[in-house]
């Protein structure tokens, strides 16, 4: 044992400017898991901790229809057995506001409370703390955004509907509000009591109810769910065929904490990428020093010692490097997390969260570090059991046994353990397989690419340059790094630019639906008596741009399905299929819309039979085994609606001039019902003119909302920027990885090199010459690299385009070629920096070592 | 005592055997001193690298104080080695990456030796490098080198040692030199040695001879030595 350890400080003491790119290989992977792992688990630490500020209450009864009595009186019999305590309500909803002074509108996320408000968490304000008193008789909160946006400030009114709200102050923090959800505008705080007022609650609008409870918390039984889970149980039963919803700030901590683990675990398998490919370079380094060491393991075999104690001696090694290298990788997360604060603003002090390792991130990224480390190298040493120390008195060294039956079974255990280390980090045993599985079929594509691209320059080793000829016949070499290499260099070119591509095609195409005839703004909320007045407002401030098509809307849910292949009873039934029990927005006509095909049976025509008819969209079909003629029941604003399905249609739902709709009915039943309308309308291109628009229809219309889809499709911009630079980040990582690995190959066969040049230099060959012959040998790998990661690119793009996006794909020529010629800029840079040495060496020096 | 019964090695030369040493029946006593000489390529390295289990012979046995060497493991050739066996090569072939000091611990270090430091300062003092202690084989002459690989042949106290030219690639000072430590070291340890050498005289300093020639034993018509004993000889020669 003094012997392995002792000889394995010894071997490193020896060759660690070698191995050096060895554990930073290794490091950065490292440091990758252990950053990422930290920073969720510590998100998700402090997210939990809050997440009864987080919910606002113990238990939320929540509805998009108003609160019927049922709901009240059950909530109050819970109150009267002592269940329940203090009740309070809030509604939330998406509004347009302006200043009273202005045209400039803006949506925003309006929330309505009562003076108990917040129940759990503080709210906290520019000025200092919230109170009630501050919202009562019609004041109202901001956020810090809105007032820039608006151009007003504390003090100034507010249109919201038809009510002027004083602004009094501006919100800093606000407890359960859910960061994680998709904010449609910026958060606006007013009394319970004024809602109504403004006019905003009227027929159709899209409201959020809520009844937030508290719940006096007995002392917990063990092994019993706790008083508010329970509670929130029992309510969900009693609500179950009325669109109510109860949930426990226990049931909502764990679906946060569910959902964090998810993104923990997917985004590690990032770091654990960038580690395999560090471990590529690993398992290239330990072949090359294995080959390096040949002699001295014969010289140790030779005084004594055994195959076992030699590859224990290398895998010691290994072990030492792999802990330095996680060791370097833990305190590289360490000042990531310290320095994160200055990219991602101050979001720590947003989510009350403290950024710092947690000791699970550090304790599973050094394991896999360390695991990484063996496996990854564990084959190649086996080498150490064919060297023989007979190499000592002659040259010739035995070839390896044909087939090497331990080392094909130790490849089978390192290939299972790593598909079990993905399957641990993904923590799934699916996506686990999905990632190895994808990464094999990567890489031997990418070999395959590499080997017909490194045959298609051969023809070069007949140039007339001596450079070039060299160049090309070093690319193909016994003994090359060119495949590992371009595994590596390739991937991250690969990931960088498919993803470019897929941003530029994905951004093209929200560019072409916002082309120049298309509508560019949605119109929501308006009411039958509003029609006319909204079209001809329209018409007035566009001129001659085309009239609005106003389209009827309904919001129905689905509460029983009779067919030949589902039967749901009951809407619980319904509940149960999931999807199929979400609010619906439905709409009627009698004809096909230009975005629509009609896939199965019949549109409808002539006169309406007794039972009404619909229309569904295909993919409700094929989820939930709806059939032609199968009887549908409905419930539209509490009236139930049987109707049967006509026909199954196919929708564009890019293309929204006449809205996507899921379900559509034969005109006819709700012809007399009270609904709204929808509008898409195509504004004036001059954003002062569109504003304008805004500012009077909602001066006008104030409960009608208008999405301005120029400003949405910014905001999705900046999130598909925001997605790009995080996937460019890891496709960095990859590249840095790849360079290392590169550094790492280029070092490890610089003694072949440094002697090859000695003999040219002898020769008569110029430093010059030989720089020349280094540059274009790593240009054409590069080149070589580059181009198997774009036509990588070009596919990835391509598929997810067609595939997933249903996109129309445009090639990027100039990204691809740009992407080639930088990847064998990099490459021939790093290359011959790192074989500076082969040009300074003296021959004769190196002569005689040999 | 070292046995060698019909012992062989064939190698594939190309797509056809080569024999390099025919079968070869010969038997070294305990404490002798063989020569073992010939032209190059006569098989004296191959012997030489057969008796240490460094190579394994195509046919016959090989017994080392009455074990076949022949049926051991590499492991079990390699423990052999480790406690029985000394081998000093012509080209030094000691470990670049270690001090003199840690190439001399080595052998000591794999046979678990408790006294490994002490005596590796012992045997680097027998020598007379212990001020070299510290410098790696670049850094030590061809003479220091090989004193070195000598003081790693003798740490484990072999019964055998075995050298490959161990003067070949020095000259004719430093290699006598390293003869006379090589030869008192022997007879301090009353070891077996066997010594492959081209050098006539050298091998006039052995208590036996085997000449080997296209790797076949030349038969000798020895004649008795003129002094008694190495030690003699070895004066005798100065």
């Amino acid at each position: 044992m003094t012997f392995i350890v002792a000889m394995a400080l010894r071997e490193i003491r020896a060759s660690w400017r070698r191995l050096l790119f060895f554990f930073v290989c290794i490091a950065i992977g490292v440091a990758s898991i252990v950053a990422i792992r930290s920073l969720i688990q510590s998100v998700r630490e402090g997210l939990t901790q809050e997440s009864r500020a987080m919910t606002g209450a113990d238990v939320v009864v929540r509805s998009d229809r108003p609160l019927g009595a049922p709901v009240r009186e059950a909530v109050a019999r819970e109150q009267a057995t002592g269940r329940v305590g203090e009740v309070f309500e809030s509604i939330e909803m998406a509004t347009m506001v302006r200043p009273a002074t202005g045209t400039t509108t803006r949506m925003v996320e309006l929330r309505a409370v009562q003076d108990a408000f917040p129940m759990y968490g503080t709210m906290t304000l520019v000025s200092g703390q919230y109170s009630h008193r501050l919202l009562r008789d019609h004041g109202v909160l901001v956020r810090p955004e809105l007032l820039a946006q608006l151009g007003q400030s504390v003090g100034d009114d507010l249109l919201i509907g038809t009510e002027r709200f004083q602004i009094r102050g501006v919100i800093d923090s606000e407890p359960g509000r859910n960061l994680g959800s998709f904010s449609i505008g910026s958060r606006v705080f007013i009394d319970f009591a004024d809602l109504p007022s403004t006019g905003l609650l009227s027929f159709g609008s899209r409201a959020s109810y809520e009844l937030l409870l508290q719940v006096p918390h007995p002392p917990p039984v063990p092994g019993q769910r706790d008083a508010a889970t329970m509670l929130a149980r029992d309510l969900s039963i009693a609500f179950v065929n009325d669109f109510v919803s109860a949930r426990s700030y226990r049931q909502n901590e764990g679906r946060m904490s569910q959902n964090l683990t998810r993104a923990e675990n997917y985004l590690s398998l990032v770091g654990l990428v960038v580690l395999i490919l560090g471990g590529i370079g690993v398992s290239s380094v330990t072949r090359v020093f294995v080959q390096q060491k040949i002699r001295s393991i014969a010289i140790l075999k030779c005084v004594g010692s055994t195959s076992r104690q030699v590859l224990a001696v290398y895998l010691a090694q290994v072990l030492l490097l792999g802990l330095a290298g996680s060791v370097l990788g833990v305190v590289i997360a360490a000042v990531a997390l310290q320095v994160l604060p200055f990219f991602v603003g101050d979001l720590a002090a947003l989510l009350h969260v403290q950024y710092g390792l947690t000791m699970g991130a550090v304790l599973q990224g050094m394991a896999i570090g360390l695991l990484v480390s063996v496996l990854f190298s564990v084959v190649p040493l086996l080498e150490v059991r064919n060297v023989k120390p007979s190499l000592l008195l002659r040259q010739d060294i035995p070839a390896p046994p044909r087939f090497d039956w331990l080392k094909w079974c130790v490849a089978t255990i390192v290939a299972a353990t790593l598909v079990g280390v993905a399957a641990w980090q993904a923590g799934s045993l699916r996506v686990g397989l999905m990632l190895s599985g994808g990464f094999v079929a990567v890489a031997f594509v990418l070999h395959l690419a590499g080997l017909a691209l490194v045959r298609a320059v051969q023809p070069l080793r007949y140039a007339r340059s001596f450079a070039l000829r060299q160049a090309v016949l070093h690319v193909a070499r016994p003994g090359n790094q060119t495949r590992i290499i371009l595994l590596a260099v390739g991937l991250g070119t690969f990931f960088i630019l498919g993803v470019r591509a897929l941003e530029a095609n994905l951004l093209q195409d929200f560019e072409v639906q916002v082309g120049e005839n298309s509508p560019d703004m949605f119109l929501m909320d308006i009411q039958p008596a509003q029609r006319e007045g909204v079209s001809a407002l329209i018409d007035r401030t566009n001129g001659a741009l085309p009239a609005p098509k106003l389209i009827p809307v309904l919001r129905a849910r689905i509460v029983g399905v009779r067919g030949r292949e589902v039967n749901l009873e009951s809407f619980e039934d319904v509940r149960g299929r999931g999807g199929l029990s979400r609010e619906f927005n439905i709409t009627y006509r009698p004809n096909l819309e230009a975005n629509e095909k009609l896939v199965d049976g019949t549109w409808w025509t002539g006169p309406p039979p007794e039972m009404p008819e619909v229309s569904i969209e295909e993919s409700l079909r094929s989820r939930f085994q709806i059939q032609l003629g199968d009887e549908m029941r409905f419930d539209v604003l509490g009236r139930i609606v049987t109707a049967r399905v006509r026909s199954f249609r196919s929708v564009d739902f890019r293309d929204f001039r006449a809205g996507g709709f899921m379900i559509v009915f034969r005109p006819g039943p709700f012809d007399t019902a009270p609904h709204t309308y929808i509008a898409a309308v195509k504004g004036a291109p001059d954003a002062m003119a569109r504003a304008r628009m805004q500012g009077q229809l909602v001066t006008q219309y104030p409960n009608v909302s208008v999405i301005d889809l120029r400003e949405v499709i910014k905001t999705i911009k900046t999130i598909v920027d925001n997605v790009t630079l995080a996937v460019t980040i890891v496709g960095g990582l990859v590249l840095l990885s790849g360079t290392l690995i590169l550094v790492g190959a280029v070092s490890m066969t610089k003694f072949r090199r440094v002697y090859e040049a000695a003999i040219l230099k002898t020769l008569g060959a110029s430093s010059r010459l030989i720089a020349a012959m280094l540059l274009l040998e790593y240009g054409v790998l590069g080149a070589i690299a580059g181009t198997v990661g774009a036509l990588g690119a070009i596919a990835l793009s391509w598929s997810v385009a067609h595939y997933a996006l249903d996109l129309e794909w445009e090639a990027a020529p100039l990204l691809t070629i740009g992407g080639i010629v930088a990847t064998a800029l990099v490459v021939a840079a790093v290359g011959v920096i790192a074989s500076l040495d082969v040009l300074r060496r003296k021959p004769l020096a190196t002569l005689r070592a040999e | 005592m070292i046995e060698l019964r019909g012992v062989s090695k064939t190698v594939q030369s190309g797509d056809r055997p080569l024999t390099i040493l025919h079968p070869l029946d010969y038997t070294i006593p305990s404490g002798q001193f063989i020569a073992v000489v010939g032209p190059s390529g006569s098989g004296k390295s191959t012997l030489l690298g057969l008796l240490a289990g460094l190579d394994s012979p195509s046919t016959g046995q090989i017994l080392i104080d009455g074990v076949d060497i022949t049926t051991l493991s590499e492991d079990g050739l390699a423990k052999l080695r480790g406690d029985s066996i000394g081998f000093v090569f012509q080209f030094f072939h000691l470990v670049p990456s270690l001090t003199a000091f840690e190439n001399v611990l080595i052998p000591m270090e794999i046979a678990g030796r408790r006294d490994a430091n002490a005596r590796a300062r012992q045997l680097l003092n027998e020598v007379e490098l212990t001020d070299r202690a510290h410098h790696y084989p670049s850094q030590l002459s061809g003479g220091e080198q090989q004193r070195i690989a000598i003081a790693r042949a003798l740490a484990n106290d072999p019964p055998i040692v075995l050298a490959d030219e161990p003067t070949g690639n020095l000259d004719s000072t430093t290699g006598r030199h390293i003869m006379d430590l090589l030869l008192n070291v022997r007879r301090a340890r009353q070891a077996t040695l066997v010594l492959v050498t081209h050098d006539a005289e050298l091998a006039a300093l052995a208590d036996r001879r085997l000449v080997l020639r296209d790797g076949r034993p030349v038969p000798q018509h020895d004649t008795p030595p003129a002094v008694s004993s190495a030690q003699d000889k070895a004066e005798a020669l100065r």
